[in-house]
């Protein structure tokens, strides 16, 4: 049987993790444990988050919004401050995984399991977080690009774990939007999704854009030409096709079982179509 | 610890859901107990070879291990299978496939049992392998089972009629077209699991989730060479079933272990991955089509040429075949035809039953090829079924004469009469942004029962116990579907009892009597005939008894009233617990044979193909009506509603039906959209949950079903089975509406959003919408 520690304050964590440092740190558990339940060998030690106050809040700070790693899915994704004002973060969450991996997983973990498919990353990347992370003697902060390394690799120390996010002031952005493709409703692991926020002048002309797709390369992408094709013009069919072509090149996708790299980078052009269709 | 303790109990469809809903229905994955050994098997790991040696020393020195078994430890046949015994208990000579099992281990834990299996060494000589049926079927190809007949060709069928495909040259109108479905896994709730005790007489009980107790014991008991009354097996309701456990899986292992290690409790119980690599799916098949009508659309001929890869073992895939056969010209009336099939070993995963039992593919492919006629022929192709479809006495494609209930004709029309199908030009004109819309529509039929030569019989028993309650021993086992709910019912109405008040006894070798396996669409068409034959014995003897207990009164003056009988001239009555103890324990028990009619028609003269089923005496219908939307920007397509009509005769439980129907659909939805089970060189390349996808709620369209009035003489209260015929139809039918809404539609499924926009941007290079 593994060896389950359940700290309850963040002396106990660091006590924890000094004594068991080959231990392996979990919260909702809803990656963890599955990738355990397939690997031989006795399992190791745990540590698990869930009880930690410090690790779930959610408040404004000096003009940021902070998001605690230990904050689940659901948790985020109820909180007036994201519902009504961070509606691209909402839609990404209320299509991860079914109400119970939404009631168990963190967002936390959903940045340290690092996959180019968690739903929760393509919003983080528009939104420009920073991830905070803390250790017994210090802390530090580093943008989410920065953090996020690569599929499964994510720039976290021994000693360290991951805070919570730190969201800059909404910028003004008339339009969030978020959609994921996969092969079913509910449960489903996104072949594409893309996360856009866009600012329009009063007259329609795109003055700033931000795109940001997953499960289309190592890590969740951007695409720069892609937004320097839209900047300065109208939002249309017209600059989102040709955005939408520059995006499919800037792209890295692979095959797998789900979907080849053909079809993702073709669908991640025109996930852009469809902001022609939303209101402002 | 008692395997007895828990399959009596009343279920109605009421009270059952809730129970289910909370788990508390037990399954035979849900028994544990103090002092309970696991067993678990070591697999190949490779799809063909020779098998050397087989070490289990080093597992059977490991902590906790208690037994480590090979083929070596079996006294019979090693040898199971429904109609070929091919398949070892424990491979002994040769490897088949990756699941083979090789080495049986038993172990006082869990994870002592994983840890001895990794210590079993095999010694394999890897031969050349096949993983494709027409390779399979080359000059040269390795053997699979060098002692069959027919080389890698499990069963050849072959069925002309009229003037065969000869006539498609004088049609004025011919489509053909090739079509591949995917494997399709059953993924039931629970996983294959059992519980086995040898008791200290030296009887094996074994409690297994199973769909054919009776059939297992003798399975069992030749395998391994063991007296058939030396067993008993238990068959508690399953946590799905859909064909999976048509056929054994467990059970004979468990009963070797029982064998090694009297006196213990042995629990086995198959992962989720394992149960994907070992279990048996949904025939893969390819399917070439040929469909020809005259210049008013009546089909004059068709010739089918389907293949299905039956993998390492028959696992009832020469049945598969023979159905598939019967069904290849669907529901309509065809003067010629020549339909080949075959099954073909490969070193694949096994195929085997599952719920449409050969039907599914060959409907799936008869139906787009008549939306693909009919777009010839310019034809609206709901007209065009309702001019073809059969009506009693009509011929059937494989020159099959409808004796039986026949009302597609009615399922059609309500399709025709329906809002969805008569609004449907403006329905699709509504579609939004990037949306297309489509509406399409398939027509099935469904054979009920096992055939000609195989005896379909139920066997029903039922005592009114001294406590004057009755029992109903069923015979075949509870899956899901309700059927024993049912047999409550029909007891219940001729023994004048209340709803629910019959207690249900389920499947026990040593308590119930053998009625065949639960599948087939049989189990109330044929068990419940038993039932209204035994109820009624007992009723006419209780009302005997109860008139001379009266002091000689006509029994005809004597009335059976929930918990009592009357004597209606003067209201005497007696209480049934007293009219119980009047009685001995064998005056109380009434037991009535049912066999099911079988066809004597012989559309083949081959009698392999009569002893696989081939002809049915009686038929259920259905017909589809799907409405979907395709998103333009990724492929999506979602099933917005889905209508079925059904033909099943008169209903029992309405509800029930319903729920038999729905089920089909979203299974049948899954394996049009989702469900594509992977292999490549036989290993399974979609091993779980995660990577197999099968539908959720959420997924689930607008469903309503149809019954259509309808009456089958050979049936209990005029009813036919309705456990496969929902299943058949969803994926032409969305197949079908798919090619309405873009013009294209894939011959390769599921229809995954790739696999969709591929089609769209086909139909844009060819000129775009028809």
């Amino acid at each position: 049987m593994a060896k389950v520690i359940l700290p309850a304050d963040m002396g106990q964590l660091w006590e924890a993790m000094e004594a068991h440092p080959e231990a392996r740190l979990y919260a909702g558990g809803t990656d963890l444990l599955v990738r355990l339940r397939a690997q031989a060998g006795p399992p190791p030690a745990l540590v698990c988050l869930e009880r930690l106050e410090e690790l779930r809040i959610i408040e404004e700070r000096g003009g940021e919004l902070f998001l605690g790693a230990g904050a689940t899915h659901a948790q985020i994704l109820e909180h007036p401050k994201v519902r009504g004002r961070l509606p691209v973060l909402a839609r990404a969450l209320a299509s991860l995984g079914s109400p119970q991996v939404r009631n168990m997983g963190t967002l936390g973990g959903n940045l340290v399991t690092a996959s180019p498919a968690g739903d929760s990353l393509p919003p983080l990347y528009v939104l420009g977080a920073e991830v905070q992370l803390i250790s017994r003697k210090a802390g530090r902060r580093l943008p989410i690009t920065e953090f996020i390394k690569g599929p499964g690799r994510v720039d976290l120390n021994p000693g360290e774990v991951v805070a919570g996010v730190c969201l800059p002031k909404s910028e003004g952005w008339t339009l969030q939007h978020f959609e994921k493709v996969g092969r079913r409703d509910a449960l489903a692991i996104a072949l594409v999704s893309l996360a856009a926020l866009l600012r329009l002048s009063s007259e329609g002309v795109v003055e700033e854009a931000r795109l940001a797709w997953g499960s289309v390369g190592p890590t969740v992408m951007r695409a720069p030409q892609a937004e320097a094709a839209l900047k300065g013009r109208p939002l249309g069919l017209a600059s989102l096709g040709e955005a939408a072509e520059l995006a499919g090149q800037a792209l890295t996708p692979i095959d797998d079982l789900r979907a080849s790299a053909s079809y993702r980078r073709r669908v991640a052009g025109n996930l852009l179509l469809r902001l022609a269709e939303r209101e402002a | 610890m008692n395997p007895r303790g828990f399959q009596d109990g009343r279920k109605t469809s009421r009270d059952g859901d809730l129970a289910k809903a909370r788990g508390l229905e037990m399954f035979a994955a849900d028994r544990y107990g103090a002092g309970m050994l696991w067993a678990g098997v070591r697999r190949a790991g490779v799809a063909h070879a020779a098998i050397e040696g087989v070490d289990t020393s080093r597992a059977l020195a490991a902590p906790g291990v208690v037994a480590a078994l090979t083929h070596a430890d079996i006294k019979g046949s090693n040898r199971q299978g429904v109609i070929q015994r091919d398949q070892p208990v424990l491979a002994d000579d040769r490897v088949r496939h990756r699941g083979d099992a090789v080495a049986l281990v038993v172990a006082e834990t869990r994870q002592a049992l994983a840890a001895a299996l990794e210590l079993i060494s095999l010694q394999l000589s890897e031969l050349p392998a096949v993983f494709d049926p027409d390779q399979a079927l080359a000059k040269g190809a390795p053997i699979i089972h060098p002692g069959h007949a027919g080389g890698n060709l499990l069963l050849g069928g072959r069925v002309e009629t009229g003037r065969g495909e000869a006539v498609l040259a004088e049609c004025a109108a011919m489509v053909e077209a090739e079509y591949r479905l995917p494997w399709q896994e059953h993924a039931y709730l629970e996983t294959e699991a059992g519980w086995a005790i040898q008791e200290d007489d030296g009887r094996l009980i074994i409690v297994s989730s199973t769909q054919t107790p009776f059939r297992d014991r003798q399975e069992v008991a030749e395998a391994l060479g063991l007296d058939p009354a030396r067993l008993r097996m238990i068959a508690p309701p399953t946590g799905g079933a859909f064909g999976g456990k048509d056929g054994v899986s467990v059970q004979s292992l468990l009963a070797l272990a029982a064998l090694a290690c009297p006196g213990r409790p042995i629990k086995m119980w198959w992962s989720r991955e394992e149960s994907f690599l070992a279990s048996p799916k949904r025939h893969r098949a390819r399917l070439r089509y040929r469909l020809g009508a005259d210049s008013q659309g009546r089909f004059q001929a068709l010739a089918a040429e389907i293949v299905y890869d039956t993998g390492p073992y028959d696992h009832l895939g020469g049945a598969v075949l023979t159905l598939g056969l019967e069904h290849a010209g669907g529901p309509y009336r065809i003067p010629n035809a020549l339909i080949e099939a075959r099954a073909v070993y490969t070193n694949n995963p096994v195929s085997g039953a599952f719920r449409g039992f050969g039907v599914p593919q060959v409907a799936a492919a008869m139906e787009m090829t008549v939306d693909l006629l009919a777009a010839k022929l310019g034809r609206d192709p709901l007209d065009l079924r309702r001019l073809n479809a059969v009506r009693r006495g009509d011929i059937i494609a494989p020159g099959v004469t409808l004796t039986g209930s026949t009302e597609i004709g009615q399922c059609l029309d309500r399709l025709e009469a329906h809002d969805l199908w008569r609004g449907r030009r403006a329905w699709k004109e509504a579609a939004g942004p990037f949306q297309r819309r489509g509406v399409g529509v398939a027509a099935v039929m469904h054979a009920v029962g096992y055939g000609p030569m195989v005896p379909d019989v139920g066997n029903a028993k039922i005592e009114l116990g001294a406590d004057g309650v009755f029992s109903l021993f069923c015979g075949v086992v509870e899956m899901g579907q309700g059927n024993s709910a049912t047999y409550g019912l029909l007891a219940e109405r001729v023994l004048g009892q209340e709803p629910g008040s019959v207690r249900l006894i389920q499947p026990d070798t040593d308590r119930c009597l053998p009625s065949g396996s639960a599948s087939a669409s049989r189990t109330t068409f044929t068990f419940g005939n038993a039932v209204l034959g035994a109820a009624t014995l007992l009723r006419e003897r209780l009302l005997a008894r109860a008139a001379d207990a009266l002091l000689g009164v006509a029994p005809a003056e004597m009335a059976l009233l929930p918990g009592r009988v009357r004597h209606l001239p003067t209201g005497k009555e007696l209480p049934l617990d007293l009219l119980a103890r009047l009685m001995t324990p064998e005056q109380r028990v009434a037991v009535h044979r049912h066999r099911a009619p079988a066809s004597t028609q012989r559309p083949s003269a081959d009698p392999v193909l009569q002893m696989h089923g081939l002809p049915h005496e009686v038929f259920s219908f259905g017909a589809v009506l799907a409405a979907v939307e395709i998103d333009e920007l990724t492929g999506r397509l979602r099933v917005e509603r889905l209508i079925t009509a059904v033909d099943c005769g008169g209903l029992i439980d309405p509800l029930l039906a319903e729920r038999q129907v729905e089920g089909a659909v979203v299974q049948g939805l899954g394996y049009g959209l989702y469900e594509e089970f992977l292999a490549r060189e036989g290993r399974v390349l979609s091993p779980d949950l995660a990577t197999y996808i099968i539908p959720t709620a959420l997924d689930a369209p607008e469903m309503e079903t149809v019954f259509v009035p309808g009456h089958e003489e050979s049936g209990p209260l005029g009813l036919k089975g309705v456990g496969e015929v929902g299943i058949d139809g969803p994926l032409p039918a969305l197949a079908n509406a798919l090619r309405d809404a873009v013009g294209d539609c894939p011959r390769r499924f599921p229809l995954t959003p790739e696999r969709v926009l591929e089609a769209l941007a086909g139909a844009g290079e060819r000129g775009g919408r028809p």
